[in-house]
C-alpha cells in the first residue's frame, strides 16, 4: 500500500522566520526556517526545552507562530494575518499534516476502528463503507487487524501508537509530524512503532520527526538538524552530523545522548 | 486469574498463597453477609417504628390513590424543569468558556445571580413579580406584555427549576468539559476538526461520562424542590399530603407516604443513572 501522494514538485513544508514568543516573553523560537522537500525525512534533535516541539506544533498550527509565515503544500499562512482568515488556513493545513502525539492522544471512547474513521468521517464527510475499507488496509498496514474492535484502554502503548500513526494517514496527509512518538513507551515497545516509522519514509511520505531514536535518525533521516535555544546550530546528512560533527554546540550534544 | 479457591491449589501456587487467598475471599463473603444482615435490622426498625407509632394503614391507602394523583404535576414540572436546566446548562457552560466577551459576560452573571439569591424568592419572582414587571412595560408603551408575563403557577414553576438548576448544573458541565485533556483537543484539531466538531465528537462525550453522577444529583434534588410549585397553590404531592394530614389530624402517615413515593422516584432514578454509566464506561480498562 503507497500512502503519500504528493502532485507538486518543490518543498511540501516551507517555513520562513519562524519567531514563537508566549505570553510571559520567553522567546522559544527565534527566527527559524525549515524547507522540507516531497518524501524527505527530517530530524529534529536538541536538548529539551530547545524549541523543537514547539517548531513542530507551528507547522499545524496548534502553536499560532508570533512571526514568520508556514506554508504547506500550497497553503500559506502569515502571522499576522486576521484571526479568522489565519483560522480557516490553519484547518486547511491540518487537514494537509498529520501528527503523531507522545502520548498517542487515543480517542477513549472510541474504539480503534471508530478513532481511525473519525476524521476521513467528521472532516472529509466521507461514507461509512468508504472510510471503514481504508480504515482496515491501514491496520494491516500497521499490523493490527485484530484489535480493530478494541478500546484503546485494551491496548498497549506501542499499539496505541500504531493506531495513532494509522489515525493520522486516514486524512492522507501530505506530511506527517513526529513529536516524540516513542518517548512515552517502555523500552521494548519502541521498535515496534519505529519499525513503522521506518516503513513510512520507505513508501515515500514526506516526514518531520522530532525524537531521541537515534537508530531512526541515523538509518532513515535524509537530513538531521540541531536546534538549541531556538536557533538551528547544524544541520546535515546523519553521516555528517554523527560522524563530523563542526559545531561545538553538536559535539556536546552528541556527547551526552550518545 | 485461574486461582481455585474451593478446589486443590493450583500447580505452581504456593501453599502460603493458597491460605492467602482463603481468607480474602472469606473476608470478602463475610462483608457481604454483614452488609445484608445491616440492611434487614434498618429495614426491620422502620417497620417496627410505624407499628409502635400505630400508624393507621388503612387511612393511608384510602388517600394513596388521591396523593399519587398528586404525583404527575410533580412528574410533569420535574421532567420539563430537568430539559431546560440541561439546555441552559451547556450554552452556559459554554458562555463561561467563550473567548466571546458579551456570550461570557452573560453567562457568568447568569450563573452568580442565580446561584447567589434562594430558589423560595426566584419561585414568586416568576410567579407574583414577573406580572408586575409586564405591568410598567406595558405601561412604557409595549402592549400585549403584561399577558405574556403573567404565568400560571406550573408553567412558572416550570421555568423557576429550570433556571435555578440550569446555573447549578453551568458549572457541573463546565467543570466536566475543562477535566478532558488538552491532548484530546490537539488530537481533533490536528486532524483538522473545526471547534465544533471537536466539542461534539471529542470533548462531550468524554466530559458527559464525569457529570453524569453530579448531573444525577442535582436531578434527584429537583425532583424534591418540585414540591415548592405548591406554594403557587399547585396540587403536587407534597401539597395533597399536608392537606389531608392536617384536615384528619393524622400528618403523620400522610408525611410518611409522602416521603416513601418521593424515594421510590429517586430509587428508580438512581437505577437508570447506573446504566448510563455502565454504558459510558465502556472504552475503560477492564479491571
Amino acid at each position: 500500500m503507497s500512502v503519500n501522494i504528493s502532485e507538486k514538485k518543490g518543498p511540501v513544508v516551507q517555513a520562513k522566520g519562524i519567531h514563537k514568543i508566549f505570553g510571559n516573553m520567553n522567546h522559544v523560537l527565534r527566527g527559524l526556517d525549515l524547507d522540507v522537500g516531497k518524501g524527505e525525512t527530517v530530524v529534529i534533535l536538541g536538548a529539551s526545552g530547545s524549541g523543537k516541539s514547539t517548531l513542530l506544533r507551528c507547522i499545524n498550527f496548534l502553536e499560532a507562530p508570533t512571526a514568520g509565515s508556514i506554508e504547506v503544500d500550497g497553503t500559506l499562512i502569515r502571522a499576522d494575518a486576521p484571526a479568522n482568515e489565519r483560522e480557516a488556513k490553519a484547518l486547511e493545513i491540518r487537514r494537509k499534516t498529520g501528527m503523531c502525539f507522545q502520548s498517542f492522544n487515543l480517542f477513549p471512547h472510541m474504539t480503534v476502528l471508530e478513532n481511525i474513521i473519525e476524521g476521513p468521517r467528521t472532516v472529509l464527510k466521507q461514507n461509512r463503507k468508504e472510510a471503514e475499507e481504508y480504515a482496515d488496509e491501514l491496520l494491516d498496514w500497521v499490523g493490527l487487524t485484530d484489535k480493530r474492535g478494541e478500546y484503546p484502554s485494551c491496548l498497549s502503548g506501542g499499539q496505541q501508537q500504531r493506531v495513532a500513526i494509522a489515525r493520522s494517514l486516514a486524512m492522507k496527509p501530505k506530511v506527517m509530524l513526529f513529536d516524540e512518538p516513542t518517548s512515552a513507551l517502555d523500552p521494548e515497545l519502541v521498535g515496534e512503532v519505529v519499525e513503522v516509522m521506518e516503513r513510512l519514509a520507505a513508501d515515500g511520505m514526506t516526514i518531520i520527526a522530532v525524537t531521541h531514536e537515534l537508530h531512526f535518525a541515523r538509518d532513515v533521516a535524509d537530513r538531521v538538524m540541531i536546534m538549541d535555544g531556538g536557533n538551528w546550530v547544524e544541520e546535515g546528512t546523519p553521516e555528517k552530523i554523527f560522524n563530523n560533527p563542526e559545531q561545538e554546540r553538536t559535539k556536546r550534544f552528541l556527547a551526552h545522548i550518545l | 486469574m485461574g486461582i481455585e479457591v474451593d478446589g486443590a491449589p493450583e500447580q505452581g501456587i504456593p501453599e502460603e498463597a493458597d491460605r492467602v487467598l482463603r481468607q480474602i475471599e472469606g473476608r470478602r463473603k463475610k462483608y457481604r453477609r454483614n452488609l445484608l444482615i445491616s440492611f434487614a435490622v434498618l429495614i426491620t426498625l422502620l417497620v417496627t417504628a410505624m407499628i409502635v407509632l400505630k400508624l393507621d394503614f388503612s387511612f393511608m391507602m384510602k388517600w394513596l390513590p388521591f396523593i399519587l394523583a398528586g404525583s404527575g404535576y410533580t412528574f410533569l414540572v420535574s421532567v420539563l424543569a430537568i430539559t431546560l436546566a440541561c439546555i441552559l446548562a451547556v450554552v452556559g457552560a459554554l458562555g463561561r468558556m467563550s473567548s466571546n466577551p458579551v456570550f461570557n459576560a452573560v453567562a457568568t452573571s447568569y450563573v452568580s445571580l442565580i446561584r447567589g439569591t434562594p430558589l423560595l424568592v426566584q419561585v414568586y419572582m416568576w410567579y407574583l413579580a414577573l406580572p408586575q414587571i409586564g405591568k410598567a412595560l406595558e405601561e412604557l408603551g409595549l402592549h400585549g406584555v403584561q399577558a405574556w408575563l403573567t404565568l400560571p403557577a406550573v408553567p412558572a414553576g416550570i421555568l423557576a427549576l429550570g433556571v435555578c438548576y440550569g446555573a447549578y448544573m453551568t458549572e457541573t458541565v463546565r467543570a466536566g468539559i475543562q477535566s478532558i485533556k488538552i491532548g484530546q483537543t490537539e488530537a481533533a484539531m490536528a486532524l483538522g476538526m473545526t471547534r465544533g466538531q471537536t466539542m461534539k465528537r471529542v470533548i462531550f462525550p468524554q466530559a458527559l461520562r464525569v457529570i453524569i453522577p453530579p448531573v444525577s444529583n442535582e436531578f434527584i434534588a429537583m425532583i424534591k424542590d418540585s414540591s415548592l410549585v405548591s406554594l403557587m397553590g399547585v396540587w403536587e404531592l407534597s401539597y395533597r399530603a399536608v392537606k389531608i394530614g392536617r384536615r384528619h389530624f393524622q400528618s403523620l402517615e400522610m408525611l410518611i407516604m409522602v416521603a416513601l413515593i418521593y424515594w421510590l422516584m429517586c430509587i428508580l432514578l438512581q437505577f437508570v443513572q447506573e446504566r448510563i454509566e455502565t454504558h459510558m464506561a465502556r472504552g475503560d480498562r477492564r479491571v
